[in-house]
């Protein structure tokens, strides 16, 4: 092991990460946004656009993510359409979760029984009173673990992006190993470090959702 | 929109990139149900050492992201004395990846081998081997079928990666036929079909398993 080409990379390697950091924040934040659409379009939209909608997430279940950023990266530029690379990134993971974060939220919601909604309406609560002070607490512990899940995903997944040289993570770690032809330690360093961080969001999401269904153990005793 | 001559020209390039997806793909997923199946005995295991190994596998595999762990492998193998084959590379690392999502399949399907069952083997004189190939093993791939052929799709979703290390699967045979070609639109939507193909009887055969599974 070669422990001084990592200590001389770690400086570079932080700013990578926090990189990463802030272009996963944002994209989940996009994410999310446009899943909660989707899952609204969804559970409303008439029949044609039910299988447009169905065929967009067909889509992102069957292709590979990398394909999608190659397809966004390449082709837009021919409509004249020419983003930067991160937003490309973010574009890309925005679009490839969406669908996934729509159906969390979408198989939450429908599995609450239908007479709260019809409660709901018996004591004229209006729309925003109905989600914040019924659906939301009872749809949101169940969301947490698989939404957490999705986001753990695509932390890992916004690593692709290195390949269209969005300069985060993975891209200071392959600037690093130019730097220093360590490539193995380099990459397991990078590999703990999202491992970390990875492993941090899980205990993070376990904690909260003890909180949030602490109502359900109370209620036992 | 007719395609370009020089795409034309690249079909076969193409066609044998998408047989090298699919070799990826079954190569993969066998080294893949092998892990699967090591991570969920590790993890069952009383022996503290052997649950920790296991849950430190899954654990590893699914908070890094699969590049890095396939980076990992590529510079790790010259160090044994097997450098410069991306295939292996690509087959072993994407393999160790999906191998712990298996695991975590099969230990949910553990459960439904009831401790009756174990007893009764035990009694009969079966082998702990015996045990497992026998009497366990059969029902766990079975009521794990549906989540499996899921999991494949997935890992077929993973195999792109492997251009990376240059190996000549589908996307990387695309990418030279875009650098020669310059006609990226089409050559791209022709590799997305190409995975079209390949998952879309996955995902299909995935529902089928999954409703004939309800069923029984």
């Amino acid at each position: 092991m070669d422990w001084q080409a990592i200590l001389t990379s770690l400086p570079s390697l932080g700013d990578g990460l926090v990189a990463t950091l802030q272009l996963c924040f944002v994209a989940a934040l996009c994410a999310l946004l446009w899943g909660t659409v989707l899952a609204a379009l969804l559970m409303r939209a008439s029949p044609f656009w039910l299988r447009v909608l169905n065929l967009y997430s067909g889509l992102t279940l069957a292709l590979p993510l990398l394909v999608v950023i190659y397809l966004l990266y390449f082709v837009l530029p021919e409509y004249d359409i020419t983003l930067s690379s991160p937003v490309v990134g973010v574009l890309a993971l925005t679009l490839y979760y969406a669908p996934y974060i729509a159906q969390v939220i979408r198989s939450a919601i429908e599995a609450l029984p239908k007479g709260q909604w019809e409660a709901c309406r018996v004591l004229g609560l209006s729309r925003s009173e109905q989600l914040r002070d019924v659906v939301l607490p009872q749809t949101l512990p169940q969301m947490l673990s698989p939404l957490v899940g999705l986001m753990i995903g695509l932390i890992k997944d916004s690593a692709l992006l290195s390949i269209v040289s969005v300069q985060e993570f993975m891209y200071a770690a392959k600037q690093a190993i130019s730097d220093t032809y360590a490539p193995l330690e380099i990459y397991l360093t990078v590999a703990l470090c999202y491992w970390l961080l990875n492993s941090a969001i899980d205990w993070l999401a376990r904690g909260l959702e003890s909180r949030m269904t602490r109502y359900r153990r109370a209620t036992q005793h | 929109m007719g395609l370009d001559q020089q795409v034309v020209a690249a079909l076969p390039e193409l066609g044998h990139g998408l047989l090298m997806t699919l070799l990826l793909t079954v190569l993969a997923s066998l080294v893949s149900v092998v892990m699967g199946q090591l991570g969920c005995f590790l993890q069952l295991r009383r022996a503290w050492v052997w649950r920790t190994i296991g849950r430190l596998y899954v654990s590893l595999m699914r908070g890094t992201p699969a590049i890095v762990q396939l980076f990992v492998v590529f510079f790790t193998l010259p160090r044994l004395g097997l450098g410069g084959q991306p295939m292996l590379a690509a087959v072993i690392a994407i393999g160790l990846n999906s191998g712990a999502y298996v695991a975590e399949i099969l230990r949910v399907n553990r459960s439904l081998v009831t401790r009756g069952q174990l007893e009764a083997a035990r009694t009969l004189g079966l082998s702990r081997f015996l045990t497992w190939w026998y009497v366990i093993n059969p029902q766990v791939m079975r009521a794990s079928l549906p989540m499996l052929v899921n999991e494949f799709t997935i890992l077929l979703k993973t195999t792109p990666l492997a251009s990376v290390v240059a190996l000549t699967e589908l996307t990387y045979a695309g990418q030279i036929v875009i650098a020669r070609t310059y006609e990226a639109t089409q050559v791209l939507l022709l590799v997305a079909a190409g995975y079209l193909l390949i998952a879309m009887p996955l995902i299909a055969a995935a529902r089928r398993l999954e409703a004939k599974r309800r069923l029984a």
